[in-house]
């Protein structure tokens, strides 16, 4: 597939969409979770609020370039991880900008924004945001353990490394998603998708419930709305990736929006009921738990 | 020509004739025996000229006018040659050397040093074995003589128990010749040669002959009352002592045994080698420069003393090895033992006076090449032949002892080295002048002629003849040049060799040319920062490109090594250059030494003795000896390339050699262990060895060291050897690419080649710059440098983002080509460790560019400015060259990947535009690029529009822990910053592998203390030693029979 110039308002378009759906999906998570908690919880229509007023605001400071420029590779690395995925099997506008990369784009791709914005927040000299990014970079290298094997298995399975072609394998029936044809494979992903969400247990990175901490530290006004436009739209992004190459991917919009909303449950669902660990907790129990079971996909692949 | 005899009368005729001169004329005197020794060189020179030209033929001469056995007769080949020059010019310079003394003592001192020489020449020449037994006597009475002339009192104990052994020596001698003459009738050592000694009472003749001979080399243990000697011998005598007595002693040994038969052989290489290994195991304790040398002289002498039990094996190389072996340690050592009198100080760390005076240092540097056998002398191709020699004739054994012996010899000699160069040089510690200078670098100029001789000799490759060496040699001679002078020579010289040499490679040699030639002269920019003349840097990183360069030029396993062994002593000098770097320098070397014995050995095993051996032909070995040579080389190049268990000294090396040095000996030196991984396995394939697969035992050492090493980089605190423990996480990285053994893991090591090459040297400079104005490496000790320094921001953000793999730069296409590499291998689990070094890698290269540059500035850093230009510009060569590499890797790696396909008959990738599609996956570079780059600039411009007018805060705008903080230091996040980390995996940092080869050196030098205790400076322990040695050797090699 080469580039034509419809694609561009093509991609346009799936990423309004997604951006609307993980505004409102998170929302509705919140929602949910406050609910268990026995809490009202925030309406659903309280992110748009949010953005509006942050790009808004009208008192702004900045630390240095690279602190400026933080968000803006956050930002841009959720919309380029988005690009670069094919959102909806067979549709032709939804295929985005697929053609420059196949999977390993995007498993690299993720941590441009997370790198980007690391850097951005070392500069504000904010000692919490440095914490934040010690504590999220310790983890994740454990995290993502169980994922890279589990991608590599059904690479192995698949015997490609396109998204689409795995996507396409995948059709005809529920029983030849990777879920039903790998399941060990999946399990291992999904210790990955659970601590990379941060969501409780693996939430210490940011430790949302008491003292800000984490990247976002110094971020305020645009600088924040940027990010917060990321925190709506990465998950979602990474979400993708997990339903296309796990769940059979999304023929249509109705069927992603369910999909990525029941993915997105799971972690979800685990953080309400979870206390958090510490960073070397985490870090142990991928070791102890999702490493053998990707060790495990891998080997019987 | 001028009879050989001459030598002997001139020198007896002048001892005597000296006595009739007035004992008042001093100075005449002295005149008179400079002559006498002048003319017996002349002598000595002339016959050896005319003998190597062929102009003329063995002389046999016949004293009395009598054929022997009647009279005594004396030869004159060409090692009798070779060895009177040796003698007589060793004497003559000794004169020199011991002018003072035989000025002070007169007429009798000069009269005994003729006779000395004189008596070591006869010992040379003579054929006659009761002669020689008065040669050794003349020698020894002279000797002690000769020893009473020091200033130090312990010289007359030495003297005297030097006396007393020797004439226990000729006790043995004297009933060996008796029982030699009652066997066989005649004395002539032709003549026993005629009639073998077949009766056990002979034998027994034989071996108390013998034995006497050999101990007069003073093998180690019988050997204190020599030792003495050299302690406190006045050095001119020493030098005498050592280079003379112990070359004539050695021949005198051959002599004999060559009629003795071949039976004998073991018994010289079993005490050969013992002397050897031991000797230099208990020189490693030794802090007395001069018995250091005396140890060292044991220790040499029977090194050539196993050489001369081999010369069964060696055949028509025996002279040329043994020769070679020998004029080594007789040049090195006298001229040591001449360079010792310059120096006031008599401990090791004294010799760091001689680093004032550049010349020196070339000195010591070119006798510790010559006595370690390192390349252009004559040791080296002696080293080379013995090896062949003895792995053709199935004797790895013996080569095992004899490189163990030169690693140990290595290691004290290189250590002193280290010392001469870094340790604080005492006050006027040199006594130097002309006479002495002028007599050590006699020698000097001796070792690097031997160097050429011996490479010249036809059919051998010779190493000083190339242009790359011979380029070292220019800069060696330019050294009083600016530096900057030198530095566009040196990147002029570069760039011409790199002109001259670029169309003979295949696209594979020509991307390891451009990362070593053209890459290191964009490196040499970074050079011109430095200012005065910088001693010692060009001819260092000349040797080190030279070597380099040869080593891609290499055709035959000589070639190969030779070139290997120029670029590890050329390195070596560099690394050594940097201010803490002694003892990594030291570690370094033995490494490598260490790993070129290896090479050493499995080249000869792979030649079988076959010289030259075209390094094309590697493929040729049977297929049982396939898997061994394997081993062996893949240990040798992963020396270089620091896998884990051999990678201890990389960190220290890397991490404290000069600015400029790092990225030499990072970026491009380590690229030299995967070309030789990648000629090796090109030739020899997968090999197997008890069932298991080695590529595969290759692969999991490169995962492992990827992993450990990515692990270990994260917890350093020092900025460079964060860097040094990942280069040996990407080396890792590339080793296990090579050992995937097919087409794209093969483009993956070449991409590591390229990328490795290009974002380490710049990190290593951007480091080095902040070093060079922040003074610390230590980076919780940085911060906040951002403003301050952002073009070298720039550089390490750009060498952070490539080096992660993280789109759009060129990392990730290393990325990319990995994972399809691993779509056709078989192996998986060592997939796990490179699975996890991945995302660690963020983990160190984030903490790099944040402690570093952002967070907190510290007060002392506040008027810091950005770092020299000449430092900048090489890393914004590289940076732009990393941008244009990711959208563009066709440029490097096409050609290439055509030319891996042509190895392995497929072609995976196929380039087509500007994507490139593999049977799996695609990526197309230049999409990735303009996608990334629109997204970004779009979100850019948004926050511009909404954030332009954003107020610039200062530092401490910013509250935390309930007050605004004052201090950087408190606020500043950096020390231990991945103390989670720690917490999880810190069981990782536990230094085993530092502590196996702590526990190996902390053995051997146990070893050395422990046997240095039987050294009690006892005369009667000394003579007690020596009969039990004997009878230990009888009883073991003659079984106790009589």
């Amino acid at each position: 597939m080469t580039f034509e110039w419809i694609q561009v308002p093509y991609a346009l378009a799936t990423l309004f969409i997604i951006l609307n759906y993980g505004l409102l999906m998170t929302a509705v998570v919140q929602k949910l979770a406050a609910r268990v908690g026995g809490r009202p919880g925030i309406p659903v229509w309280q992110n748009y609020i949010d953005l509006v007023k942050n790009f808004a605001l009208r008192s702004k400071i900045s630390h240095g370039v690279m602190y400026y420029l933080g968000p803006v590779f956050r930002l841009s690395g959720g919309i380029g991880l988005i690009l670069f995925v094919p959102t909806i099997y067979g549709s032709a506008w939804a295929q985005n900008f697929s053609f420059a990369g196949d999977l390993i784009l995007a498993l690299y791709f993720i941590f441009f924004g997370t790198l980007g914005m690391a850097l951005g927040a070392g500069e504000s000299g904010h000692p919490h945001s440095a914490i934040g990014v010690s504590r999220g970079l310790a983890q994740v290298t454990a995290a993502e353990l169980p994922m890279a094997l589990a991608i590599y298995a059904i690479a192995i399975q698949y015997q490609t490394l396109s998204i689409t072609e795995i996507v396409a394998a995948q059709q005809g029936g529920l029983f030849n998603w990777t879920l039903f044809t790998n399941p060990i494979a999946v399990a291992a992903a999904m210790f990955a998708y659970v601590g990379t969400t941060m969501r409780s247990p693996f939430d210490v990175v940011i430790a949302p419930q008491e003292i800000p901490i984490g990247p976002p530290t110094e971020y305020h006004s645009a600088y924040l709305a940027l990010m917060q436009t990321n925190r709506v739209i990465f998950p979602i992004a990474k979400t993708i990736i997990y339903m296309n190459i796990f769940f059979g991917g999304a023929t249509n919009w109705a069927e992603f929006a369910i999909k990525v909303f029941l993915l997105y449950m799971i972690p979800a669902v685990i953080g309400v009921v979870h206390p958090r660990f510490r960073v070397e907790q985490s870090i142990r129990f991928f070791l102890k738990w999702g490493l053998p079971v990707g060790v495990l996909a891998i080997l019987t692949v | 020509m001028v009879s050989p005899v001459l030598i002997i009368s001139i020198g007896l005729g002048t001892a005597f004739a000296l006595g009739l001169l007035g004992s008042t004329r001093k100075t005449l005197l002295f005149g008179v025996t400079l002559a006498a020794l002048a003319a017996m060189a002349a002598i000595s020179v002339m016959w050896l000229v005319a003998l190597a030209t062929g102009a003329t033929q063995t002389a046999e001469i016949h004293t009395a006018g009598v054929a022997p056995p009647f009279a005594i007769n004396l030869r004159v080949g060409i090692a009798e040659a070779a060895l009177l020059a040796t003698v007589t010019l060793t004497g003559f310079l000794a004169a020199l050397s011991l002018r003072a003394q035989l000025l002070t003592l007169g007429r009798g001192g000069m009269a005994v040093l003729l006779v000395l020489v004189m008596a070591i020449s006869g010992l040379v020449m003579t054929r006659d074995l009761f002669n020689i037994f008065v040669f050794i006597e003349l020698v020894a009475i002279a000797t002690a003589g000769l020893v009473l002339l020091s200033e130090d009192t312990r010289a007359v104990c030495a003297g005297f128990k030097f006396l007393v052994v020797s004439q226990i020596i000729a006790i043995l001698l004297l009933v060996g010749i008796i029982f030699t003459y009652h066997a066989n009738g005649s004395l002539n050592i032709d003549d026993i040669g005629a009639t073998p000694v077949a009766a056990q009472g002979a034998a027994l003749a034989m071996f108390l002959l013998l034995i006497a001979l050999v101990i007069e080399l003073k093998p180690f243990p019988a050997n204190g009352w020599a030792l003495d000697i050299y302690t406190s011998a006045h050095p001119g005598f020493s030098a005498i002592f050592s280079a003379a007595t112990g070359s004539a002693a050695l021949f005198v040994v051959d002599k004999v045994v060559a009629p003795a038969g071949a039976e004998w052989l073991p018994l010289l290489t079993g005490i050969g080698l013992l002397s050897f290994v031991g000797s230099n195991v208990v020189a490693l304790r030794q802090d007395n420069d001069r018995r250091l040398l005396g140890y060292s002289s044991v220790g040499q002498l029977g090194l050539v003393l196993a050489v001369i039990g081999q010369r069964d094996v060696l055949g028509d190389a025996y002279l040329y090895v043994a020769g070679g072996l020998v004029l080594s340690h007789a040049v090195a050592k006298a001229g040591l033992f001449w360079m010792s009198a310059i120096l006031r100080g008599r401990k090791l760390q004294d010799w760091a006076a001689i680093r004032a005076r550049a010349p020196m240092v070339l000195a010591f540097a070119t006798f510790i090449a010559m006595l370690v056998g390192l390349p252009p002398f004559p040791g080296f191709y002696a080293k080379w032949d013995l090896a062949q020699a003895l792995v053709a004739a199935g004797r790895l054994p013996i080569l095992g002892l004899i490189l163990l012996g030169v690693l140990i010899e290595a290691a004290y000699l290189f250590r002193w080295f280290g010392f001469a160069i870094k340790r604080e040089a005492p006050e006027s510690g040199l006594s130097a002048n002309m006479v002495d200078c002028g007599i050590t670098f006699a020698a000097v100029a001796g070792g690097w002629a031997l160097g050429w001789i011996w490479g010249a000799i036809p059919g051998q490759h010779n190493v000083l003849a190339t242009l790359p060496v011979l380029a070292v040699v220019a800069f060696i001679a330019l050294e009083p040049l600016p530096a900057k002078l030198k530095n566009v020579l040196a990147i002029a010289a570069l760039l011409g060799w790199f002109a001259l040499v670029y169309g003979d490679y295949d696209p594979m040699r020509l991307i390891f040319a451009v990362v070593m030639i053209p890459g290191g002269a964009v490196i040499l920019l970074a050079s011109f920062s430095e200012t005065g003349r910088r001693i010692g840097f060009y001819p260092s990183a000349m040797a080190m490109y030279a070597g380099l360069a040869l080593l891609l030029e290499a055709t035959t396993f000589f070639e190969f090594f030779a070139a290997w062994e120029v670029m590890t002593l050329g390195s070596y000098f560099l690394i050594l250059r940097g201010r803490m770097s002694e003892p990594h320098a030291l570690s370094y070397m033995l490494f490598s030494l260490g790993g070129a014995f290896a090479l050493l050995a499995g080249f000869a095993l792979a030649s079988g003795g076959i010289q030259p051996f075209a390094l094309d032909q590697l493929g040729t070995v049977t297929a049982e000896l396939a898997p061994w040579v394997f081993v062996l080389l893949a240990i040798g190049f992963m020396t270089k390339t620091a896998a884990m268990g051999l990678h201890i000294w990389l960190p220290g090396a890397h991490a404290e050699a000069e600015t400029d040095v790092s990225p030499m000996v990072s970026g491009i030196l380590l690229k030299a262990g995967l070309f030789g991984l990648f000629v090796m396995l090109m030739q020899l394939g997968r090999q197997s060895l008890w069932g298991v697969d080695l590529t595969v035992v290759l692969a999991w050492i490169g995962a492992i060291s990827a992993f450990l090493g990515a692990v270990l980089s994260i917890f350093q605190e020092d900025a460079k050897r964060l860097l040094a423990y990942s280069s040996i996480s990407q080396m890792g990285y590339a080793l296990f690419g090579v050992a995937l053994m097919n087409h794209l893991g093969w483009l993956l090591a070449m991409m590591f080649v390229i990328n490795h090459y290009v974002y380490k040297s710049m990190l290593f400079l951007a480091v080095g710059g902040v070093y060079k104005r922040t003074h610390t490496k230590l980076m919780y000790q940085m911060g906040g440098l951002i403003t301050l320094m952002p073009f070298t921001f720039v550089s390490v953000l750009v060498g952070i983002i490539a080096m992660s793999g993280v789109p759009p730069l060129s990392g990730f296409g290393g990325r990319w080509i990995f994972y399809n590499a691993i779509m056709d291998a078989n192996l998986r689990l060592p997939l796990i460790l490179i699975f996890m070094a991945g995302p660690i890698g963020f983990l160190y290269l984030f903490r790099l560019i944040h402690t570093i540059f952002l967070g907190q500035l510290k007060d002392p850093h506040r008027q810091l400015k950005e770092a020299p230009f000449w430092l900048v510009l090489p890393q914004m060569i590289f940076a732009v060259f990393l941008i244009a590499f990711a959208v563009l890797p066709g440029m490097a790696l096409q050609k290439v990947d055509g030319y891996i396909g042509s190895i392995f008959g497929d072609q995976p990738l196929v380039w087509q535009g500007r994507a490139i599609t593999s049977e799996f996956g695609y990526w197309n570079p230049v999409a990735i690029m303009v996608v990334i780059a629109v997204v970004f600039v779009a979100v850019f411009l948004i926050l511009i529009a909404k954030n332009h007018d954003a107020q610039k805060v200062k530092q401490f705008n910013i509250v935390f822990s309930a007050e605004r903080p004052y201090r950087p230091e408190t606020t500043h996040f950096a020390w231990n910053f991945f103390a989670p980390y720690r917490k999880a995996m810190g069981i990782l940092e536990t230094p085993v592998v530092t502590s196996f080869w702590g526990g190996v050196t902390d053995g051997v030098n146990g070893a050395a203390e422990f046997t240095r205790r039987f050294y009690t400076g006892n005369g009667q322990t000394y003579a007690a030693h020596v009969l039990l040695f004997v009878v230990a050797v009888y009883l073991i090699a003659m079984g106790g029979v009589a």
